[in-house]
Parts: structure tokens; C-alpha cells; sequence
């Protein structure tokens, strides 16, 4: 007997708030201390970034996590 | 303590290349591809016992320093690769290349451990001693030798064998096997690295 477990995708507004500030990857990169590669993939959805840098990303735009990044449920 | 380990590994590095250099001159001197009596030949052939001493002396303390001193494990991985971590991603790429090389080192040592206890041997016999007429013969084996003196040789006269081919353990030498297993190392390292940084 074996539970399914759901499967939960992160997704991000990160490039929206980006995009509402007029601030390039590399600019934000430099904000919260990462490199622009890391920008690029958190966009795209390739990382899920730490509990730490999600708290720096989210107090950069003065704002809260859940406004950044929100959990969207897939059962296998 | 950091000062001596940034030292320490600049040391290794600088001196690696001549190290190289010496000791592919020292085989050559040694088979005598080099004229041995000329005076710059003595001199490299000493320089380059000077240089296989040093260069052992300082992997001696690299290998304990990097056994107790994790930090300066950070430091020479990111050296000896020329990829450096600049944030949590990297860190966990990092964390993705070393399992990957991990896997596939593994791998190798498993294939490497097989071929060197793997024999075979395809051979021909006297006619008086065919076996249902037939001369050719082939042996399959799998010999476990732990030492390297280990090796039970069958003396040539209960056999009298003419051996068309045959293999037995690994056709290099165990420096050979160390290096490549080094250069697997890094190598594999770099690459899944590099492919997953794109």
C-alpha cells in the first residue's frame, strides 16, 4: 500500500516584478547576490532557489515569498 | 594555516608541469632515447629526481591536508577544475558534477577489477594429447590475486602448450592505472560541470 505522493512544481512571477521595476537579469543578480545564470534559471523554472535566497529575492521587491513563488500540485 | 595551504598548493601546481616534463626526459633517458653521456643529460636525469622528490614530498601534505581541512577542499577543487562556486547554484551543481564522477569512477573501478581478474587463453596442444582429436583449446578464468606475487604459475612441461593468445589481468602497469584513474577524475568532473552550468 503505498501513498501517492503529489508532485509540486514551483512556479515564479519573478520576471513580471522584474519586468514592473525595469531591472535587467544582471542588475538583479547584483541585488541579491547571485549570478545572472541563476536569474536565468530561476525564470525559467530549471532551479528552485534556497529558502534563504527566496527570503532576499522577496525583500528586494518588498514584498512577501507566497507573491514571488507559488506551488501548483501535479499527482503522479 | 590558510596561508601555508594557498602555498602549499601553488607549490604542487607550479611544480607539476615540470614534473611532467622531467619525468617523460627521465623515460627517455632510461631507454636510451637520450644520449646519456651528454652533460645537460646527467643534469636533467638529476634535476628530474629532485623534482619526483619534491613533487612527493608536497603530495604527501596535500593529500593529509585535504583529508582533515574542508575548506581548503573548496579551494582546490576550484583550482585544479578552474571552476569556481559564486552561489548557491553552483554550490549545487557542484554537489550534481561530484555524484556524477563519483558514479562513473566507480564504474571504471568495477570494469578495471574485472579485466584484472579476467583470464583467457586459446592454445594448442600436442596430438597426443588432443581431446576427442581436436588440438585447439581455450580456458576461461577468473583469478583473485590480492598480492602481486600471488600469481601460481603452471610449469611449461605438464602443459606443453604452444598459446595462440592470452590475457591475463590488466595489460598495464598500476601507475598507468592510478593515472588514469586521476585524469578520470578531474576530467569527468569538468565535463559534467561545464554541461550542466549551460
Amino acid at each position: 500500500m503505498s501513498k501517492t505522493v503529489p508532485q509540486l512544481t514551483i512556479v515564479n512571477r519573478l520576471h513580471v516584478l522584474r519586468a514592473e521595476q525595469r531591472l535587467t537579469q544582471e542588475q538583479l543578480a547584483k541585488e541579491v547576490g547571485v549570478t545572472r545564470a541563476t536569474i536565468v534559471a530561476i525564470e525559467g523554472g530549471g532551479y528552485n532557489p534556497s529558502l534563504e535566497l527566496a527570503f532576499r529575492i522577496a525583500r528586494f521587491f518588498k514584498t512577501d515569498i507566497q507573491t514571488i513563488f507559488s506551488v501548483e500540485e501535479e499527482t503522479i | 594555516m590558510k596561508r601555508f595551504d594557498s602555498l602549499l598548493l601553488r607549490a604542487f601546481l607550479y611544480v607539476l608541469p615540470l614534473f611532467i616534463l622531467l619525468a617523460v626526459f627521465a623515460y627517455l633517458y632510461s631507454t636510451g632515447a637520450v644520449d646519456r653521456n651528454a652533460p645537460y643529460a646527467k643534469f636533467l636525469n638529476s634535476l628530474g629526481g629532485l623534482a619526483i622528490a619534491l613533487e612527493m614530498a608536497l603530495s604527501l601534505c596535500l593529500s593529509f591536508r585535504l583529508l582533515i581541512s574542508a575548506p581548503f577542499r573548496d579551494h582546490v577543487i576550484a583550482r585544479i577544475t578552474l571552476i569556481r562556486e559564486r552561489d548557491e547554484r553552483e554550490a549545487h551543481l557542484t554537489g550534481k558534477a561530484a555524484r556524477t564522477t563519483f558514479v562513473t569512477s566507480l564504474a571504471l573501478l568495477i570494469l578495471l577489477f574485472c579485466l584484472s581478474c579476467f583470464q583467457v587463453s586459446l592454445y594448442r596442444v600436442p596430438p597426443e594429447k588432443a581431446v576427442d582429436g581436436k588440438t585447439g583449446m581455450i580456458t576461461l578464468g577468473l583469478g583473485l590475486h590480492f598480492l602481486n606475487d600471488g600469481k601460481l604459475e603452471r610449469p611449461e612441461e605438464t602443459i606443453q602448450k604452444k598459446d595462440i593468445f592470452s590475457y591475463q589481468g590488466l595489460p598495464v602497469s598500476s601507475t598507468s592505472v592510478i593515472l588514469l584513474l586521476i585524469a578520470w577524475q578531474i576530467i569527468s568532473y569538468n565535463y559534467s560541470m561545464r554541461r550542466l552550468m549551460k
